[in-house]
């Protein structure tokens, strides 16, 4: 896969988030979209009038408004300005960077604002997934985002016990995390000895997949201000660089006729991880990068992607959730924020791993920030018809 | 499908399909709050935004245009507005708020900078024109949604007072002496322009009495719009604080004149120099003498001026309200040396001799121009004999409006109206409607007496007529 070559570099200069949480009776959509708007251009110490195009992004009609990036103009700013709307599914987040950084890089505006947003209460998200399916066969198929396939497959590989018990402890790590973070949508405080209670009592949606290990829905927003080289560098006291972004999607193999394990089809981390750290020249991902803010919609897929993304042989990523490494203060620390199994506004969920991991770099994210400098930071995005985004960021301009 | 198009697609069939669709709409705050003040109050509210300007229906909590946040920034708008644009709808669907043939109409409120859409109805579809005046009727069964306003229907007829005067030729005063024998004729002269003037607040009428009353100079300027709007050629103020306290302070009360100046310069601002319960005589004329409006009232005895129930005589305030013969004198002088015309207000005949008396020394310039003021607890109570009593004891050429507190508003201005003298209504001396309802404004007031002159044919006074007639100075 060739290099993208960039125009100009790119730097993210302003961030803002939403409290997120179940349900905002106190603001409408445009309304909730306004406060991580005005958050962000705080952060910055900019106004609208410095924004020169608008990234919208959110899961288009589970809301049930039509054409929203027109709606949200209210909330946006986005009033006589360029404005695009993008939706990738699960990782409209990760593509609104993509493409704002793209955006900024290729000279055609200097300041780009991407926005993403959801406001799960209002709409019926699952209703809106399963009707994907093919209406003539059966629609139920797939129950939304919800799939027990991977639990079976590290159940099958690992045992019952071991598997449960590594899905039980990062859901505990994610919490722990999440209750550090203000704006985390579900912090439970819960306990590593609660464990055997949880695999016990927990219900189970899927096969094995428990209520307790699947992601929230919720409401909420995050904006986040991308600026060129000379103008971040101007605006900015610590920009954070975007080395390099990838994505890799298998849309061909959603499908309900079931698969031939033989020829998995969920490995888009797998191949979009090799081609990005290749391309860069990281041979050693688990020790570059100092921080990694995951796309986990389900602690089963956290747990097993963990060895697609940093090309982990044996068990050693199981390893890595046992020993506790992936907690602030770990080896390789895995979403200080708490994830996406905290927070998962759909649309804003995977521009809030670009965020998150971003403040990390800065070294101002608050309570959840990771004792040790962070330089290298790695985002993921996640979408259900097999999409992966993956976004690098630096805090130097050095590679 | 016609049967030839299916042929060769016999074995072929289509899945009918339905897709459930439910959601729920958080309205949030400032989209909740316009629908309740709809439901509720049967008041559509817009937002303001402080730096361009534009006023926003339906709200929003930021301004589209610069950003600013707006959300607090309510102004209440009008029932009427006009069909900015429209559409038939022509084909029947359940999410559709009517049966077809029906029409959507773009709204734009009378003070709205944005329209909005509502159904038009009350007409045939074919006479819906862009232009056309509306009105909104509310709806008697809530639905917490848009359709508390049930549709708009066309604005019934109402013809501008200053449509009409600019179609009739304007007054001239006749060069004929005005004797006390003329009018005691009883034939008073109908042909003269009455003089509407709105009296906007007074002292101690507040807000939690009629929202209308203002207190701010925006509000005085937007209020003294309307009444001039309705007819009203002049406004008599007593400023306020922002928290509705009567103020002595030049600045507020310059602020407060200058506003209403802005807004609306050919009307003509009438100072208080009573100000407000405990001023010092110093307080209550050293403003006139600063701001200069064209006119001012001058208070003409000392008298109890006093709050005391109706209907049991249970007294609530007791207050003595000063003015000494020096004191109308010295006030007087001041007015006149400073190019201010006094309103000379009577509570009753004796404050009427007190101003003839003090007259005497020359310090009024002709025409004298006197309020016969009703239904004060200290004053007379209206009755059509003390008001001729006072009307024949005015000098020659003196004018005569009148003003009454409560329900002795509308006869003493519809007696001083048929005698041929002028009219102050407003919600300082009034809060309520001829029939009993709280008066939306000191405009609705002013339609009433527009009524009353339209009833006895005479003519409304242009600001210019009533310059004229006062002998105030052309502007
Ligand atoms: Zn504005």
């Amino acid at each position: 896969m060739a290099h993208h070559k960039k125009n100009r570099n790119v730097g993210i200069i302003g961030i803002g988030q939403t409290k997120h949480s179940s349900h905002r009776e106190d603001v409408n959509q445009p309304e909730l979209i306004h406060e991580a708007v005005r958050l962000a251009l705080q952060d910055a110490n900019l106004t609208m009038k410095d924004i020169d195009c608008v990234v919208h992004g959110n899961m288009e009609l589970f809301e049930m408004v039509h054409q929203p990036d027109l709606w949200h103009v209210l909330g946006t700013g986005a009033y006589g300005k360029d404005c695009i709307r993008i939706t990738t599914g699960g990782t409209v987040g990760a593509t609104l960077s993509c493409a704002s950084d793209n955006l900024a890089a290729s000279g055609m505006y200097d300041i780009v604002m991407a926005i993403g947003f959801e406001k799960l209460q209002e709409g019926h998200t699952t209703g809106g997934i399963t009707n994907m399916a093919d209406p003539l066969w059966f629609r139920k198929i797939q129950a939304g985002a919800l799939t027990g396939s991977s639990a079976y497959d590290v159940e099958r590989e690992f045992g019952l016990e071991r598997a449960n018990r590594a899905s039980l402890t990062y859901r505990i790590i994610m919490d722990k995390h999440a209750c550090l973070n203000p704006n985390a949508h579900r912090a439970f405080g819960l306990e590593f000895s609660q464990i055997d209670d949880l695999i016990r009592t927990s219900p189970k949606l899927v096969g094995e997949l428990k209520l307790i290990e699947m992601c929230s829905q919720s409401d909420g927003a995050c904006c986040v201000i991308f600026a060129c080289e000379q103008k971040a560098k101007e605006l900015a006291p610590t920009p954070v660089w975007i080395r390099d972004h990838i994505t890799v999607h298998r849309e061909e193999t959603f499908n309900i006729f079931g698969y031939d394990r033989t020829v998995p089809v969920i490995k888009t981390h797998k191949f979009a991880a090799e081609q990005l750290f290749r391309r860069n020249g990281i041979k050693d991902p688990i020790n570059y990068f100092d921080v990694f803010e995951m796309y986990d919609p389900a602690t089963w897929w956290a747990i097993d992607w963990l060895r697609d993304f940093f090309a982990l042989p044996g068990d050693e990523h199981l390893k890595l959730v046992e020993n506790k490494e992936i907690m602030i203060g770990g080896r390789m620390p895995i979403n200080p924020s708490g994830g996406v199994i905290g927070s998962n506004p759909i649309g804003a969920t995977a521009l809030i791993r670009v965020a998150e991991a971003a403040l990390q770099v800065r070294g101002n994210a608050g309570p959840h920030q990771i004792p040790t400098p962070v330089r290298h930071a790695l985002a993921s995005g996640f979408g259900g018809t097999m999409w992966t985004v993956m976004t690098m960021l630096e805090n130097e301009l050095n590679w | 499908m016609a049967a030839e198009q299916l042929k060769g697609l016999e074995e072929s069939y289509e899945v009918e399909g339905k897709m459930a669709l439910p959601y729920t709409y958080f309205a949030g705050r400032v989209g909740s709050k316009f629908i309740t003040t709809i439901r509720d109050q049967q008041k559509i509210m817009g937002v303001k935004c402080p730096a361009c300007n534009t006023v926003y229906l339906p709200p929003r909590q930021v301004c589209d245009k610069d950003f600013t946040d707006i959300r607090d920034n309510w102004v209440e708008l009008s029932n009427t507005g006009t069909v900015i644009n429209f559409t038939v709808v022509r084909y029947d669907d359940r999410h559709l708020p009517r049966k077809a043939p029906f029409v959507l109409a773009l709204i734009q409120l009378d003070g709205a900078g944005t329209p909005f859409m509502h159904i038009v109805e009350e007409c045939k579809i074919a006479d819906v024109k862009v232009g056309m005046k509306v009105e909104a009727v509310f709806a008697k069964e809530t639905t917490n949604t848009i359709l508390d306003i049930d549709h708009f229907k066309p604005e019934a007829e109402k013809i501008s007072i200053h449509a009409l005067n600019a179609a009739r030729k304007q007054w001239i005063p006749v060069e004929e002496p005005v004797t006390n024998e003329k009018r005691r004729g009883g034939k008073p002269d109908m042909a003269t322009p009455v003089i509407i003037t709105a009296a906007l607040t007074g002292a101690a009428t507040m807000k939690n009495q009629n929202p209308s009353v203002p207190y701010t100079p925006e509000e005085f300027a937007e209020e003294a719009w309307k009444c001039w709007q309705a007819g009203a050629a002049m406004v008599h103020v007593h400023a306020r604080e922002d928290g509705g306290m009567a103020t002595h302070d030049h600045g507020r009360i310059k602020a407060t004149h200058d506003a209403i100046k802005d807004k609306c310069p050919e009307l003509i601002v009438n100072l208080s120099s009573a100000v407000g319960m405990g001023k010092t005589a110093e307080q209550r004329i050293s403003q006139i003498v600063a701001i200069k409006p064209e006119m001012a009232s001058l208070n003409t005895n000392t008298m109890n001026f006093g709050i005391v129930e109706r209907r049991t005589g249970k007294i609530f305030i007791d207050y003595v309200f000063e003015n000494t013969f020096t004191m109308l004198q010295d006030f007087g002088r001041a007015m006149e040396e400073n190019g201010v015309k006094p309103e000379i207000e009577c509570y009753d005949m004796g404050g009427l001799d007190n101003t003839l008396l003090i007259a005497r020394q020359g310090i009024f310039s002709d025409p004298m121009n006197f309020n016969f003021v009703w239904g004060v607890a200290g004053g007379q109570a209206f009755r059509a004999e003390s008001f001729i009593a006072m009307m024949n004891a005015l000098p020659p050429r003196a004018n005569f409006t009148t003003c009454g507190v409560g329900t002795d508003e509308f006869p003493c201005i519809m007696q001083s109206c048929l005698l041929g003298g002028h009219m102050r209504v407003g919600l300082e001396d009034n809060i309520r409607m001829p029939d009993g309802k709280l008066a939306r404004g000191s405009y609705e007031l002013v339609e009433v007496a527009v009524q009353v002159a339209s009833a006895l044919g005479r003519p409304v006074a242009t600001a210019t007529e009533a310059r004229l007639i006062m002998g105030l100075k052309p502007r």
